[in-house]
């Protein structure tokens, strides 16, 4: 066998780590998978449920070990090898334990320049970690992520894959990670509209937890 | 020079227009358009009216969607026909379908049900980007109302047609914001693009005739049957018509996604967002996210947000989100963040653009940290050339234009930012 073959430049992953979840645990409830079905009839073959699929099992596991991807391939009826695909092309999808909650911080063009990295480096120094680990007890992953798509409320970042928290100060982060400390997570937050602003005198919508005007200058310039 | 968006200032919105809670089916009314197209026209009529309007994609490129719905082929009732709905929204500087979805969700799935007619499509695929969960939510439930309602689902009211709208999660992938990708990712496959021809007209998702619009441009749609292909036609920018929504970001006093006729002055859309913050001068304008040229702050008088006068200035339209950046914006350090996005988001699939991104990615790295040399940028600009038009889709092509744009542009920051010669350049004769 050829030298590189044996010793690859890159580290390969371990091709069969120790399981992280029993027998027992690998199951999909009958409600999951009901769930699944109703995805799998959406689409003209099953393979289109994968990503639906990965979501719930991420939802309930945490995280995609193989052992996980094996589940979804078994209940899909599709190779692992096409799971595993599917699973190590998205960057949504943890294939490695996080930590409880996931800091994903935008740090592209808009956000770079009105302090995503100010935000990202105040969360590192803060938590003691580097982007891309977690802290030691298991609480906080910090993640650099591109483009989140809330330019105008830049920096920002996702909590989790879930809620979006905007216009980042050192006040307002210190905030965050109390509340997710002790649990709560933050709610949906609607961002005015300018021209609301004008037409309207403000959020358009009465139902959201929170709302962010624009009638002021953007927070971001405190972060400097 | 004139603006083409006429009296924009009297503008009255039609996308997100100004009513309370419009996100709500009970506000939003009784998808009047969708009544009059099924009851008034063919589906053929509804491609007509559509084409005759002149609506242009949304999503970048800027096709017209009349024309790409005529390239489906015939009925074959044996044969399944599809609609995509693309809101993987990813260009950064872009997040104008994000608004869409949280305050006007019924429109596009109006627009995505008279299109669905138009083309003679039982089914919709609405692929949102995992990143947006809580959109998707909303959508969710917005969606079950609308099936409740029987506005989606079998014979529409009393109509007898029938179209269903299903729902796909994303999970991060830039790529999938391109449509043979976003048809890979539907298929439960990696998003790597498919070599065209065959284009998704002939053979899209699981090889049946499939027709991919954004978000943005379905949502034009209904106000194009209510009130007329002449009334959409007159609204802005003759070769670009109809309402634009403008994403603001960077250095204004007042951010934000801005609905105004196309055609906009960029030097109008600068003092509708109040102006650049803490009163610092312009530098440099990126019209359209990520992928379009940079513009310089002496480049901008006179040009209008439409495909002619933006490519007279050597730009494009893009996505029509606009980042302004102030004076103090050091333009290689802005280089080497769109490099990295680029590097990060190619699939891989491709030799040139999977290393093609990455050696971008080092050379900028290394001139922004101080030990690159001069004629790393013409290297720089040498690989722009291998790159372009070398690859199965534009990904490459997105990722050389920024470089060569910004370089060409802006050398003088490039070089200030260079290792300077090692031998002297003054050489005097003894």
């Amino acid at each position: 066998m050829a030298d590189f073959i044996k010793n690859p430049v890159v580290a390969l992953p371990d091709r069969d780590p120790a399981p992280h979840f029993s027998e027992e645990e690998l199951i999909f409830t009958a409600e999951e998978k009901v769930r699944i079905a109703r995805w799998v009839a959406q689409y003209p073959t099953p393979d289109g449920a994968v990503m639906w699929t990965l979501w719930l099992a991420q939802e309930k596991f945490g995280f995609l070990p193989p052992e996980v991807l094996r589940l979804v391939a078994a209940e899909l009826g599709i190779p692992y090898a096409q799971v595993y695909g599917v699973a190590t092309f998205y960057t949504q999808y943890f294939k490695e334990k996080k930590g409880r909650y996931v800091l994903d911080v935008c740090t592209c063009f808009s956000c770079q320049f009105t302090g995503g990295y100010d935000v990202l480096h105040y969360l590192e120094k803060k938590l003691g970690v580097h982007a891309g680990e977690t802290t030691p007890d298991g609480c906080f992953t910090i993640q650099e992520v591109e483009c989140l798509g809330a330019c105008g409320s830049a920096p920002m970042l996702q909590v989790s894959n879930g809620p979006y928290v905007y216009c980042l100060t050192p006040a307002k982060i210190d905030a965050l990670l109390d509340a997710l400390k002790a649990g709560r997570m933050p709610g949906f937050t609607s961002v005015t509209l300018p021209q609301d602003e004008d037409e309207m005198g403000g959020n358009r919508r009465t139902d959201a937890d929170a709302s962010i005007s624009y009638s002021t200058m953007p927070i971001a310039e405190q972060t400097r | 020079m004139a603006a083409k968006a006429g009296n924009w200032q009297s503008y009255k919105r039609v996308l997100l227009p100004p009513v309370r809670d419009l996100h709500r089916l009970s506000v939003y009314g009784d998808y009047g358009a969708l009544r009059k197209a099924l009851a008034r026209y063919s589906p053929k009529e509804v491609t007509e009216i559509v084409k005759a309007s002149g609506l242009k994609g949304r999503g970048g490129a800027g096709f017209p969607t009349g024309l790409k719905w005529s390239f489906m082929p015939p009925v074959d009732p044996d044969v399944p026909r599809f609609l995509c709905c693309n809101g993987d929204e990813s260009e950064p500087g872009t997040y104008k379908d994000r608004q869409l979805m949280e305050f006007n969700p019924h429109q596009i799935f109006e627009g995505i049900l008279i299109s669905n007619y138009a083309i003679s499509a039982k089914a919709c695929y609405l692929y949102i980007r995992g990143e947006f969960a809580d959109w998707i939510t909303l959508m969710e439930e917005e969606l079950d109302k609308a099936y409740a309602a029987n506005f989606v689902g079998e014979n529409i009211m009393g109509s007898g047609f029938s179209a269903d709208i299903i729902l796909h999660k994303g999970a991060g992938a830039y790529i999938c914001g391109e449509e043979t990708s976003l048809m890979e990712s539907l298929e439960g496959k990696r998003a790597y693009p498919r070599i065209k021809p065959p284009f998704p007209a002939q053979s899209g998702i699981w090889g049946y005739p499939t027709t991919i619009n954004n978000a943005d441009t379905l949502a034009c749609v209904p106000p194009i049957i209510a009130h007329g292909a002449e009334w959409f036609a007159a609204i802005g920018a003759p070769d670009h018509p109809g309402p634009l929504l403008y994403g603001i970001s960077g250095h204004v006093n007042r951010p934000g996604v801005y609905e105004y006729p196309s055609g906009m002055l960029i030097t109008d859309l600068l003092e509708v967002a109040h102006g650049m913050r803490a009163d610092k001068k312009l530098k440099a304008v990126v019209p359209g996210g990520a992928s379009v040229p940079v513009l310089r702050a002496d480049m901008i008088d006179g040009v209008t947000m439409d495909a002619n006068s933006l490519r007279a200035a050597g730009s494009m339209l893009g996505t029509a989100g606009l980042l302004f950046l102030d004076e103090d914006t050091d333009m290689v350090s802005f280089l080497r963040r769109v490099t990295r996005f680029y590097h990060h988001e190619s699939c891989g699939q491709c030799t040139p653009c999977r290393d093609g991104t990455g050696w971008m990615e080092n050379l900028v790295t290394r001139i922004d940290e101080g030990q690159g040399n001069t004629r790393d940028l013409d290297l720089l600009l040498d690989l722009c050339d291998q790159m372009e038009g070398r690859t199965v889709c534009a990904l490459a092509d997105a990722a050389a234009w920024p470089v060569r744009n910004t370089i060409k542009r802006f050398r003088a920051d490039f070089e200030a930012k260079c290792r300077k010669a090692i031998w002297a350049t003054e050489t005097k004769a003894a």
